[in-house]
């Protein structure tokens, strides 16, 4: 009888040594993870991560803690998540296309489609052509009439070089055949303060910068095929049959490219959970953002032909 | 009027009323040590703001701020060293007040015009600052550039001792600021290759390094030179009372100083410590008792610190309007701003209108609080101070500006620029250099370059856009007429203007 306990005893602890490895992953999440976001807390993808960080909450049995390591145009917080122990509790999210068009623009050994795993989308980005409320551009062929009447007269503001609002911009010129000279400003805000204040003719910045400020500026069209899910009433480049390059950027969570599948689709499963949940949504409203819910395998081919189309575009920056 | 509903909204929320009054002990306490300044303690608190909500994060370092301007005349007074640099003007009349007895007498007088000071400094901010709002949207990439020209136009002509090592010291803050992807084309600059730097040289641990750790540095330097000074000014406290009589001639200084401040204040980048002196100066002038001044007369404190403390409120205005940091304080507010998802700039009253309203409130509500302290309890917060042995505080300042500098970004790289900092900002002191100029510009060189680029991208790279804008040009008339200015009374100036632009 003893010996039978202790050949059990035996039995069971070497089951447990054998298995630890997936108990790993089974056991997951037993601590907080950590969610990368390599831009500084307060814009639009930061907003996301801590709308996840609070719905959260009742899904995973953890804390989701938001990380912001900013800097080289979000490369810096990818080269910390790339480089993290692949156990799950480091994941990074970014701004797929911004991440991407860095990836491309900048020397960096980081990929944006082979370094990580696609855990899930969870919201979207897009840009936009506003003009200030005081502007002579009612409709967005006024500004391609006005750019083609006196080529290289107009001015536009956009966030910043090499980011996704400058090469969607870059986009809208070079499929309408019309020239006009960027002035970046540094992030967002700035830029609508600069639009507002008239220093450029139009600008191409999120979509979600409408929210508040319906008095100062206009939109003219989303830079997509179809509207935007949260800011309805602006129009689509695609309805208004305006040609424009497909650069939007879907907001996607990474895992370490090590990290066990069963932690990454148990991730994928909360994360959808959470997407659905009427609490993230209401957090991301003031924001002019939703929640846009892709999985994983989904979100790669997305990012898939963003690169292809984007390419010719990051090609004639770096002339 | 939004300061009415700001202020009720305030005052009926007790733990905010508790983290102003705590940050009113605090800035008196560091702002009275010397060799701390409050910019340094507000670097070393910023990344404890980060778990606290917007307003308690502002309140709390902006209240840091105001009280630790206030707090250096302590040190100015009993020790004859000045807490900041903002009080230097204070300790000539301060002192020999101090050494005949009557200190206490020279801080209550310090305190009541500090507080006249600032709430004048406030009051003209509430009152100003809608309107600086409103015409700031209209103000492009070439009028802010205007603006930068002449703030820096004006440090570099109010740089201390030495002409030509602040202007040595500005040219390295620029130069530092080069280091990173430069603003417009995204290339990388001075990086070396190095992926780090890339990012470029944070604020935050700069900021450390050269005024917390380099002033370690200096203060154990000091101490093996001069082992065993004594402070033998501690004078019994029978003379400490002040009376109506005495402080009435006090008042005309005190308003006169209140409006210098004020005015000085709005202007990007000149700062407390000249304010202070030009107080000063103006009120030996027009003195009906000349004579009595720098030997020890109350209206010699009454005149600097009203002006110190005046720039406080006034120096938001550009911050908050046009996102220019006129100070090393206004440096880190407007990190604390971003960090908090706040845009700071033209479009900040028309997104956070309450909240910039609820953090002058809570202004007015530290100026208060830091008065009635330090007119009942001045004294000791001294005794405390002097209290703590260096031996000790200085190892726990040092510890926490390690740990101060990694907390902000959770990066080594940045404890690593913070201690180069240190060393460099050790051996500026050593030399004579002067600092406050090399952070200053170092923050608004990188705003200037961007606008001036932005501006020539606006012009297809003509140069005359700078002055077919009306307020782009009166500006740089002000930054030419500022030259001008200096040039002319530079020399009877340097008498005066021994302080150093410093713990604005």
């Amino acid at each position: 009888m003893k010996r039978r306990t202790f050949l059990g005893a035996v039995g069971a602890a070497l089951a447990i040594a054998v298995t630890s490895g997936a108990s790993l992953a089974a056991d997951w999440p037993k601590r907080p993870i950590n969610l990368v976001v390599p831009y500084k807390a307060g814009g639009g993808t930061d907003a996301y991560a801590r709308a996840i960080s609070k719905a959260a909450e009742g899904i995973l049995d953890v804390p989701v803690v938001v990380v912001n390591k900013p800097g080289s145009a979000g490369l810096n917080g990818a080269n910390s998540a790339v480089g993290a122990r692949p156990d799950g509790y480091t994941m990074m999210m970014t701004s797929g296309g911004s991440f991407l068009l860095s990836t491309l623009t900048l020397d960096t050994d980081i990929d944006a489609l082979e370094s990580f795993q696609f855990v899930a989308q969870v919201g979207q980005l897009q840009t936009s052509l506003m003009v200030p409320t005081g502007s002579p551009f009612q409709s967005v062929q006024d500004v391609i009439d006005a750019a083609k009447a006196d080529p290289g007269s107009l001015r536009w503001a956009h966030s910043g070089r090499g980011g996704f609002h400058h090469v969607g911009g870059l986009g809208f010129l070079a499929s309408n055949g019309i020239d006009a000279q960027d002035v970046p400003f540094k992030g967002g805000g700035p830029t609508r303060a600069a639009l507002i204040g008239e220093q450029a003719d139009f600008g191409f910045l999120g979509v979600q910068q409408l929210a508040g400020f319906e008095d100062q500026l206009r939109a003219l069209a989303v830079n997509s095929q179809d509207r935007d899910a949260v800011m309805k009433d602006v129009p689509s480049f695609g309805e208004l049959g305006i040609p424009f390059a497909a650069v939007s950027s879907p907001v996607i969570v990474f895992a370490p490219k090590d990290t066990p599948a069963e932690i990454v689709s148990a991730m994928e499963t909360a994360l959808e959970q959470i997407a659905s949940k009427p609490e993230f949504a209401e957090l991301l409203a003031p924001r002019g953002t939703g929640p846009v819910y892709q999985k994983g395998v989904d979100a790669k081919a997305t990012l898939s032909a963003m690169k292809n189309d984007a390419r010719p575009l990051v090609e004639s920056l770096s002339n | 009027m939004e300061i009415f509903p700001a202020l009720l909204s305030v005052v009926t929320d007790p733990t905010l009323l508790a983290a102003i009054l705590l940050a009113a002990v605090v800035g008196m306490i560091v702002g009275a040590t010397p060799g701390l300044t409050a910019s340094a303690a507000i670097a070393m608190l910023l990344p404890i703001t980060f778990y606290m909500s917007p307003l308690f994060a502002l309140a709390f370092l902006y209240v840091i701020g105001k009280s630790g301007r206030y707090g250096g005349s302590i040190a100015a007074i009993l020790f004859n060293t000045p807490g900041t640099a903002a009080s230097a003007a204070t300790q000539i009349d301060g002192y020999p007040l101090a050494r005949a007895g009557k200190a206490g007498k020279a801080m209550k007088v310090a305190t009541i015009s500090s507080v006249i000071g600032d709430f004048m400094g406030d009051i003209l901010l509430v009152a100003g600052v809608g309107f600086i709002a409103a015409i700031a949207l209209k103000l492009g990439p070439p009028e802010t550039f205007a603006i930068y020209f002449a703030a820096f136009v004006v440090i570099g002509s109010v740089i201390g001792k030495s002409i030509v090592k602040g202007l040595a010291s500005a040219l390295l803050g620029v130069l530092v600021a080069m280091v990173g992807l430069d603003p417009i084309s995204s290339e990388e600059r001075y990086t070396f290759g190095s992926f780090e730097l890339s990012n470029g040289i944070g604020l935050v641990p700069l900021m450390i390094g050269v005024f917390v750790l380099g002033e370690v540095f200096s203060q154990m330097e000091e101490r093996r030179k001069s082992a065993g000074r004594i402070d033998d000014n501690q004078t019994a406290a029978d003379d400490d009372s002040l009376t109506w009589e005495e402080y009435k001639p006090c008042l005309p200084h005190a308003f006169r100083g209140g409006l210098i401040g004020a005015g000085i204040g709005v202007l990007p980048g000149l700062g407390s410590a000249i304010a202070a002196f030009i107080s000063y100066g103006e009120g030996k002038r027009r003195a009906t008792n000349p004579q009595q001044w720098g030997k020890g007369a109350l209206e010699g404190v009454a005149a600097p610190e009203a002006a110190n403390n005046a720039v406080s409120g006034p120096s938001m205005a550009p911050l908050l309007t046009l996102g220019i940091p006129g100070s090393t304080i206004g440096a880190i507010l407007l990190g604390v701003f971003l960090i908090h998802g706040i845009q700071v700039g033209p479009t900040l009253f028309l997104t956070d209108k309450e909240l910039v309203y609820r953090l002058f409130a809570c202004g007015m509500l530290g100026i208060a609080a830091y008065g009635v302290i330090g007119y009942f309890g001045a004294t000791q917060v001294a005794r405390l101070i002097l209290k703590i042995p260096t031996n000790v505080l200085y190892p726990i300042i040092f510890l926490t500006s390690f740990v101060a500098a990694y907390s902000a970004r959770a990066s080594m790289f940045d404890v690593t620029v913070m201690t180069v900092a240190g060393f460099v900002g050790w051996l500026m002191r050593r030399h004579d250099f002067n600092i406050a100029a090399f952070v200053i510009s170092f923050v608004l060189a990188k705003g200037a370059e961007e606008t001036f680029r932005q501006s020539l991208l606006m012009s297809d790279s003509g140069l005359l856009i700078f002055f077919e804008r009306p307020i782009a040009l009166a500006f740089l008339l002000i930054g030419c007429a500022a030259i001008a200015f200096r040039i002319r009374s530079i020399v009877k100036e340097r008498r005066i203007a021994d302080g150093e632009l410093g713990d604005a």
